[in-house]
């Protein structure tokens, strides 16, 4: 199991479609990614679960991904969250 | 009478058809295989997203694109594998696919009805809709023909859905009830957008109200009057008539020009406080932006808005407008509004304390945050910059000179930007009596009636013991207008006012024969601004 600390940067937080893209990247893993935020474990791979969870703009969250191929996506989930989704 | 919320402006009289969301029942549904309840489900969906794109287009003839986007976000999130796999676990577990679709639907409504974000709580309203209308394609069950009400038709609903309002032939709908939703709800916007009147939150209004029982509604209070006489229904049909002549009668001033009749022309412009108002400006004629207060950016956030994030929302204003004129006011706060990363200091008497410009002077890399984010969406646009409750021109000069520190670094940068002219809010006694000063270093006035009324009579508008002497007309205010507006006119700069008096019918005509050259005023009172400063000699 690895993860790490985000604070999201780009302004709209995690709306729709930051997360659509993020959660079609993730889909290509078979390790478990859950997202720890404001005390509770979310479903990384879940388009309607990460919306509910209403991330914003400064949050600070914490990405744990555990499986076969673990290292590989918390890679790319981080590299995601740092640059914004492509956002300001 | 009943009593909701007034959403979209008119009145309506007409027959209620009740729209009645029967509970869709599916306990009498047969468990048949889990393959074979998954294969109902897979077609369900498939079927849920041809409909959908054809409601799609359907919204794209008659309310325009923004409100399909809320159909297309539908399409995404029914695609969420967690969800559809998530009613697929249930079916593996023995539920019909009709409940598997229910239990996982709800429980996304729970989640988002429970979140503190308006937009997000607004999902849950989404997901209803995707679960009615994939439990509607699983039982076979024909909705209501929303499309085929007959004319004259009141539609009363505990809510309308996206796909509920995509069918509405607003040639036959006088009004439109709800029990739940407010002026930003979907039900509010496609109302406006269809201009049917609405009254929403009207408590009970399916129980209460029964079908084919008359109604009046008033879409500006919100009031519901079932089974009126023939008095009242005469009364509302006067005033609907009156309403929707005025209505046509201003809608001719949309394109025309405010030209007096000696054949002056006047600026007639709007007032916004957010990036995305600038939509009703446009869509109420306005020709500029006489005022774009800066706060709202600051409020409600932990951290002040970034140079990118500031860019963003005056730029997008800058673009909207085009060549149009878009005067952006500078960070106009103090110690009555609580901004709480500012750190601003509790004071005996804010609004004679450490606020707007001299604040932000004394705040450098907050100011210059701002400044250079404005120099870069001008730009991108017809942008000037308006400094707030100035009272000497040593503050004129300071933020000239600072914005020429902006100039440099952003040149130095690399950053596109371009020059702006920087004028000056004439909303203090003391700035109105320098006026001719103040004309020598500043391009352009506004003047804001609201604080000058204030701070020239000393009077705060909302002690009720005082607030009769708070009076536009009251001599002192009337002159400090004029010798402000003659000041401006000596010196060849242009001047404008951005208070509630530009739009006062009464006043029109001295700012007219003074000078005056552009007025700006809320959106909706754009027109009718247009139309008082034509009728002026």
């Amino acid at each position: 199991m690895v993860s790490k600390d985000f604070t999201i940067v780009n302004k709209q937080g995690l709306h729709m479609r930051p997360v659509q893209d993020f959660v079609k990247a993730m889909m290509k893993y078979s390790s478990e990614i859950t997202i720890k935020f404001n005390g509770k474990d979310v479903n990384g791979k879940s388009i309607m679960l990460i919306m509910a969870a209403c991330i914003k703009y400064g949050a600070q969250i914490t990405v744990v991904c555990n499986g076969a191929d673990e290292e590989a996506m918390l890679a790319e989930a981080a590299a995601m969250i740092e640059s914004g989704f492509g956002e300001d | 009478m009943l009593k909701g919320i007034g959403a979209s402006q008119g009145y309506g009289i007409g027959r209620a058809v009740i729209i009645d969301d029967t509970p869709l029942d599916y306990s009498g549904v047969r468990y048949t295989t889990p393959d074979g309840e998954k294969a109902r489900l897979d077609r369900a969906v498939e079927d849920f997203t041809k409909e959908t794109a054809q409601q799609i287009a359907a919204l794209k003839d008659s309310a325009g694109e923004k409100e399909a986007l809320i159909l297309e976000g539908h399409l995404t999130m029914l695609q969420d594998p967690f969800m559809l796999s998530q009613m697929k676990e249930n079916i593996d577990g023995g539920s019909v696919a009709e409940a598997a679709a229910d239990a996982v639907c709800n429980m996304f409504i729970d989640m988002f009805s429970g979140v503190e974000d308006e937009m997000m709580r607004q999902r849950a309203s989404d997901i209803k809709d995707i679960r009615d209308s994939l439990l509607k394609l699983l039982l076979g069950v024909n909705s209501v023909a929303i499309e085929k009400v007959p004319a004259g038709s009141i539609l009363v609903a505990k809510d309308f859905t996206p796909s509920m309002t995509s069918r509405i032939n607003k040639e036959n709908v006088a009004a439109i009830v709800t029990e739940i939703g407010g002026v930003t709800s979907h039900s509010a916007i496609l109302a406006r957008a269809m201009e049917i009147p609405a009254a929403l939150s009207v408590p009970d209004a399916t129980r209460v109200i029964r079908d084919g029982d008359e109604l009046v509604v008033d879409g500006f209070k919100g009031e519901v009057f079932p089974t009126p006489d023939e008095s009242l229904k005469a009364d509302y049909a006067a005033r609907q008539e009156k309403y929707l002549k005025d209505k046509a009668a201003l809608a001719a001033f949309f394109d025309k020009p405010a030209k007096t009749k000696s054949g002056v022309v006047k600026q007639v412009y709007g007032n916004i406080g957010k990036a995305q108002d600038v939509e009703n400006v446009l869509q109420n004629g306005g020709e500029g932006i006489g005022l774009f207060r800066t706060e709202f950016l600051f409020m409600d956030r932990d951290t002040a808005p970034t140079e990118e994030e500031q860019f963003e929302a005056y730029a997008a204003v800058a673009r909207a407008m085009g060549e149009r004129e878009v005067i952006i006011r500078t960070l106009d706060i103090g110690g009555d509004k609580a901004i709480d990363y500012l750190s601003i200091e509790k004071e005996e008497n804010p609004f004679l304390g450490h606020r707007a410009i001299r604040y932000c002077l004394d705040h450098e890399e907050l100011f210059k945050t701002q400044l250079r984010a404005l120099l870069r969406a001008a730009a991108c646009g017809n942008v000037k910059i308006m400094l707030p409750l100035v009272t000497t021109v040593d503050e004129i000069r300071a933020a000239k000179a600072l914005l020429a520190v902006c100039r440099a670094e952003l040149e130095k940068e690399g950053k596109p930007f371009k020059d702006a002219p920087v004028g000056v809010m004439i909303e203090t006694p003391s700035a109105a009596l320098i006026s001719d000063l103040m004309a020598k270093e500043a391009a352009f006035f506004s003047i804001g009636t609201n604080d000058l009324t204030g701070y020239t009579m000393a009077v705060d508008r909302g002690n009720a013991k005082v607030k009769g002497l708070y009076d536009v007309f009251q001599p002192s205010v009337l002159r400090a207008i004029e010798m402000t507006i003659k000041n401006a006119g000596a010196a060849g700069i242009p001047v404008g006012m951005c208070g509630e008096a530009a739009a006062d019918p009464r006043l029109i005509p001295s700012l007219v024969e003074w000078g005056l050259d552009e007025f700006s005023v809320t959106p909706t009172s754009i027109l009718q601004t247009k139309k008082n400063i034509c009728d002026c000699e």
